[in-house]
C-alpha cells in the first residue's frame, strides 16, 4: 500500500513553518529559527530513511549511502534523482539539483529590489532574495542530515543557491567529520561537533 | 512456537522485548537475546567467505541452544531484530517472511512522531500488530 502526499500541501506547510518560526516564534533570532527548522528536518529524515531502506541490502560504505540518498531517497521525496554528484574523496560531497521542487513555485518579491541602495541595486536585491530563500533550505538540509545519521554517518549539511531564480540550481554540501579543508578563507580546521560544523558552514555560505 | 522477540538499537540498547510464554523464564530469554548480540556483531564484522551475501539483512540461524533456535536480522540503520523460537523444524523462508512483516511493523512504529528515537517503543498498536504476526507463525510451519 503506497500512500501519497499532496505536493502543494507540503509546499504550503513548509512556507508556513518558515514564516512562523522566522517572524513568529524567534522573530529576532534567525539563527535559532534556523536551528529549530533544521532539527525538525532531522527527525523527519531519520524516520524517512528507516522507511526507505527497508527492502534494500545493507550498504558497504559511505559512498553507497550517499548514492542511496542521491538516487532512491531523492526520487521518493522529489520524484527525480540528483543531477550531479561531486566529491573530493576526502569527505566532502556536493549534490546538485537543477530544479529543486520545493522552491520551484517560489517567487521573489520585486518590491525588495526597490528598497535597495541606489549604488548597487542588483547585488542588494540578490542578497536579500538569497537570504529569504536561504531560510527555506534548512528543512531539506535537516532531512539529509537525519537520513545520513540514521545510516551511521555523522555529517554537516549546507545548501547553496546559484542562478536564482532562473534555474534554481541547488547544491547540498555534505561534510563528513572531522577535518574540513577550505581553499578560500580558512586554513585547516578540525571540528569536534557536527552541529557546530553545520552552524559554521551555514554562517559562511549564507 | 515463538517464545521471544526483541528489537535492539544500534548502540545495543533494547527498544522492544516481548516474550510470548506464560512460564516465568523471561530472564532466561533476555539472557539468550543478550548473548545473541555478540554473535550478530561477530557475523557482521568477520563475514565468512562461504556466506553468499554479506550485505543481506537476514542473518539466519545465529546459534542453537538445547531447546531454542535464535534467528537474527540486521537492518540498514543498524537495528537488530532477534527471534527466539522452540520450533525445531522451521523453514528459512517462513522466518524471512516473518522478519519482513515485523520490519514493516517496526518502521510504522518508528514513524510515529511521538516516538523518541533511542527510547523503548511504547505503542500499543505495535504490540497488537506484533501479536497478530506471531500467532499464525507456529501454525503454518507445524502443518
Amino acid at each position: 500500500m503506497v500512500r501519497e502526499v499532496s505536493e502543494s500541501c507540503v509546499e504550503s506547510l513548509l512556507a508556513e513553518i518558515v514564516l512562523s518560526y522566522c517572524s513568529g516564534f524567534y522573530a529576532n533570532k534567525p539563527e535559532l529559527a534556523a536551528r529549530r527548522i533544521e532539527a525538525i528536518g532531522f527527525q523527519v529524515g531519520h524516520q524517512l530513511s528507516e522507511r526507505y531502506t527497508m527492502d534494500r541490502p545493507r550498504f558497504t560504505d559511505n559512498l553507497d549511502a550517499i548514492k542511496f540518498i542521491c538516487k532512491d531517497f531523492w526520487s521518493e521525496l522529489f520524484k527525480k534523482q540528483i543531477d550531479n554528484l561531486k566529491t573530493n574523496h576526502r569527505g566532502t560531497f556536493v549534490l546538485q539539483d537543477n530544479r529543486f521542487r520545493w522552491l520551484a513555485h517560489m517567487s521573489v518579491d520585486p518590491s525588495v529590489q526597490a528598497s535597495g541602495n541606489i549604488q548597487d541595486p542588483s547585488a542588494m536585491a540578490e542578497n536579500k532574495s538569497a537570504q529569504a530563500t536561504g531560510m527555506h533550505l534548512y528543512f531539506p538540509c535537516g532531512i539529509i542530515r537525519g537520513a545520513l545519521s540514521n545510516l551511521g554517518i555523522e555529517c554537516a549539511v549546507s545548501a547553496d543557491i546559484s542562478n536564482l531564480p532562473a534555474s534554481l540550481c541547488l547544491a547540498f554540501i555534505i561534510l563528513m567529520p572531522l577535518l574540513w579543508l577550505s581553499q578560500n578563507l580558512f586554513s585547516s580546521i578540525s571540528l569536534q561537533n557536527a552541529d557546530y560544523a553545520a552552524l559554521l558552514v551555514q554562517s559562511i555560505i549564507f | 512456537m515463538i517464545v521471544c522477540l526483541a528489537v535492539v538499537g544500534h548502540e545495543n540498547n533494547p527498544l522492544y522485548i516481548q516474550s510470548f510464554t506464560e512460564s516465568d523464564d523471561a530472564l532466561k530469554l533476555h539472557h539468550i537475546v543478550h548473548c545473541s548480540l555478540d554473535v550478530i556483531d561477530e557475523r557482521v564484522n568477520n563475514p565468512k567467505k562461504s556466506s553468499p551475501a554479506i550485505n543481506e539483512a537476514f542473518l539466519g540461524l545465529l546459534y542453537p541452544t538445547e531447546n531454542y533456535k535464535v534467528y537474527g536480522y540486521l537492518t540498514n540503520t543498524k537495528v537488530k531484530f532477534i527471534l527466539v523460537t522452540t520450533d525445531l523444524d522451521i523453514r528459512d523462508a517462513d522466518v524471512r517472511n516473518f522478519f519482513r512483516k515485523f520490519h514493516a511493523a517496526y518502521v510504522d512504529a518508528v514513524s510515529n512522531p511521538f516516538h523518541i528515537p533511542g527510547k523503548k517503543i511504547t505503542s500499543r498498536t505495535f504490540g497488537e500488530r506484533v501479536s497478530s504476526i506471531v500467532k499464525p507463525f507456529g501454525l503454518n510451519s507445524a502443518s
